[in-house]
């Protein structure tokens, strides 16, 4: 093994931030193993209440299920410690490091100064044992799905302590890439009134929202409850013919279901299924979120924006506020009268694609507080995301109208012409008109999404068909304008403006914009940067002239 | 309206005229429309060509092959005849002290403006083609995975050169590029 001196962790006792150990290679924390060896014990223990308690006869159609839980339990843990056997990080003055590979050996490093988030993670063996799993986020690339620089698992102070250091991008630390250089402002901190102390260190701690229970009623209502309620059903049915239950015989004793009839057995059998299921997703939005909390707390440098929640596995992300470029809202279409709103913040550095979603700094909920709580995160009065937007022109509508016709019309031309060669029975056809009238709703839902303005120093706009989002982005973080205009767009007299930025989804559109507007809407989404190439009525003798000279 | 001092008052810009965008300075080499057509006959010109010839040798095929012949005929002679005198009329560029600003595109036209203090990389790409022509693709890419300018069909020295003073600006320019 190559690393020098590799010693357990020591846990820095005296908290001297990361340049005392600096250049240490340091092994994951050795409670690690005995949280292996609890593990694959643990997962014996099924297989041993069957063979002893139960007295089950041996045979793999009753053991088999334990069985595997056994093998499976007992084979994660052995890998997890060979895992730990050649793992070594360390943190030096300029960039984290991170040995890690059995066979594949692999070693990443990361620059401090990307560093762009660190959260800490826990599931239940990590607590018991006071673990906690370090997700370091660095660059924009991990906006795009590329998996981040994962520390699993360190103990809690020796967690805390990383954050903390790494957090904390001094000047010093990057002399050729000073943040804060580029014209961006801090995000605005005022604290209004809910602020009260931190027990810790007397440090104000400004609390933006709370779990409400009510807000459950808008996380049960969706397509998932019919797969967690099948996974239920079938779960419940399994453990119930282990231990000798027939379940399917007690649901057909419970009514004549031949005098019911086919069409009332489906409709009840849904009905009951899909109320297990809103069941199955109310418990599981209390778990995931029990003890929300949104709030801004102080970091090293700057303000981080910090969530936390859930019962048994407590997940907290903190954002730095530094790296935040903006907010959005959205509304999904079919839930939209129920008031039912997603809010997000646009920030460089953390995945967009992760399961654990750790850009939504609120579960979904209604739109009123979603919208009084972006207005308090972005610290902006009157919120940018309230602001009333300039509607698109009716051109828009009338190019939505006639992509959704041209497109009906050539799916239904290709289906006529597959019936006639005796492809395709003649019935799909009317499949294919039937797609006119959707695709014509569709285009009027998605014109009325449209709206775009400039409030203060954000630039607000507004699109989606099936999901309606807002989005509020700091015009100081706008990088590539682009301006698009295809040849239906010049007919209709509408272009396209695209704001580009290093966070979130990386390009907001403002999409049909009037033709006559779309370049005074885009001078104004990034301020100063079309101004020496704009075209303006009364002709100012502007920096273009003085710049000839240097163009090649 | 505005805290910032760099933009202007929007007073009277919808008096007459709305305010409009200049072309770039630039234009790209007269080449590059060889080079577009030569790509057009490479990519979907040697398809159709296939296509064509599984049309003439398998005969059970044919009443539906003779559809896609025809469609990517059509689709190849465009690309060849059509779109690089098209493009050649389109594409402009230009690289001041502060800006990188391309319009490129035919029957979707676009206009791309990226400051300096916002790139990353700055790349002079050559293919196989480029090299035989001397010419050069110019690519600057910014923080932003969508941000990207790529201005095609340049002489190899402008395009060289270009990218030279993009990278002794961009170093000199502050900012983490985020």
């Amino acid at each position: 093994m190559s690393a020098p001196g590799p010693r357990p962790n020591a846990g820095e006792p005296n908290g001297g931030g990361a340049d005392a150990g600096a250049a240490v290679w340091q092994r994951l924390d050795v409670r690690l193993i005995w949280v292996d060896v609890a593990q694959s014990l643990l997962s014996l223990v099924p297989a041993a209440v069957a063979l002893v308690v139960f007295r089950v006869e041996p045979s793999w159609g009753t053991l088999g299920p334990v069985a595997v839980i056994g093998v499976v339990g007992t084979v994660g843990a052995v890998a997890d410690m060979l895992r730990w056997t050649f793992t070594r990080y360390r943190v030096t003055p300029d960039r984290v490091e991170r040995r890690t590979g059995v066979v594949v050996r692999r070693h990443r490093s990361v620059r401090r100064d990307r560093i762009r988030s660190v959260d800490a993670t826990a599931k239940l063996r990590h607590r018991v044992a006071g673990l906690r799993i370090v997700n370091i986020g660095a660059g924009q690339q991990s906006s795009a799905g590329e998996s981040a620089f994962v520390l699993d698992a360190v103990r809690r102070p020796e967690a805390e302590r990383l954050r903390g250091a790494l957090l904390r991008t001094r000047l010093g630390d990057a002399p050729a890439a000073p943040s804060g250089a580029t014209g961006e402002s801090v995000a605005a901190t005022e604290t209004s009134t809910a602020v009260r102390p931190d027990g810790a260190g007397g440090v104000p701690v400004e609390v933006f929202a709370r779990l409400k229970p009510s807000w459950v009623v808008y996380n049960v209502f969706n397509a998932w409850a019919y797969l967690m309620a099948l996974g239920l059903t079938w779960g419940g049915y399994w453990t119930a013919s282990m231990f000798g239950l027939d379940a399917a015989g007690f649901v057909g004793g419970l009514a004549d279901w031949d005098a019911i009839g086919v069409a009332w057995t489906v409709v009840i059998a849904v009905l009951v299924v899909g109320a297990v299921g809103v069941v199955g997703l109310a418990a599981n939005f209390f778990v995931e979120n029990w003890n929300f909390e949104l709030a801004r707390v102080p970091g090293d440098d700057g303000t981080l924006l910090r969530t936390r929640k859930g019962l048994f596995t407590t997940r907290e992300v903190n954002r730095d506020d530094n790296r935040m470029r903006g907010l959005q809202i959205s509304e999904p279409v079919l839930w939209r009268w129920m008031g039912m709103a997603d809010t997000n913040v646009v920030t460089t550095g953390l995945n967009l694609w992760s399961l654990y979603e750790p850009t939504a700094i609120l579960p979904r909920g209604p739109i009123t507080v979603a919208r009084r709580v972006a207005g308090r995160v972005l610290g902006v009065d009157p919120s940018p995301l309230e602001a009333p937007l300039t509607r698109h022109p009716r051109a828009a509508l009338r190019r939505r109208l006639w992509w959704a016709t041209s497109t009906a019309a050539a799916v239904t031309g290709v289906l006529a012409w597959l019936w006639l060669t005796g492809v395709v029975p003649a019935w799909t056809l009317w499949a294919g008109a039937g797609l006119w009238p959707l695709g014509l709703l569709g285009a009027l839902v998605a014109y009325r999404a449209l709206g775009h303005t400039v409030a203060g120093s954000y630039l607000v706009v507004r699109s989606g068909l099936m999901s309606r989002s807002t989005v509020a982005l700091r015009r100081s973080a706008v990088s590539t304008i682009a301006i698009r205009e295809s040849w239906l767009q010049r007919r209709l007299g509408l272009k396209t403006v695209t704001a580009m930025t290093s966070a979130g989804w990386g390009a907001y559109r403002a999409g049909d914009v009037a033709a006559e507007d779309a370049v005074a809407f885009a001078a104004d989404a990034a301020p100063g940067l079309l101004e020496p190439f704009l075209d303006r009525p009364d002709p100012v003798p502007g920096p273009r002239r003085q710049q000839a000279a240097s163009s090649p | 309206m505005t805290p910032d001092p760099t933009a202007e008052p929007d007073g009277g810009v919808q008096s007459e005229r709305a305010v409009g965008l200049l072309p770039p300075r630039h234009r790209v080499e007269r080449r590059a429309i060889l080079r577009w057509m030569l790509g057009a006959v490479a990519f979907p010109g040697t398809l159709t060509a296939a296509v064509a010839i599984a049309c003439v040798v398998w005969e059970a095929a044919r009443p539906w092959l003779v559809v896609v012949v025809i469609a990517l005929a059509v689709f190849t002679a465009v690309g060849v005849l059509i779109e690089p005198f098209w493009r050649y009329a389109v594409h402009r560029w230009e690289a001041t002290d502060d800006a990188v600003y391309a319009l490129t595109g035919w029957i979707v036209r676009e206009w791309r403006v990226a400051p300096i203090s916002r790139i990353q990389t700055v790349d002079a790409v050559r293919g196989p083609l480029e090299q035989v022509m001397g010419l050069a693709t110019l690519r600057v890419t910014t923080a932003s995975s969508r941000g990207a300018i790529t201005i095609g069909g340049l002489d190899s020295d402008v395009a060289a050169a270009a990218a030279e003073r993009l990278n002794a600006i961009t170093q000199r320019t502050p900012g983490d590029a985020t």
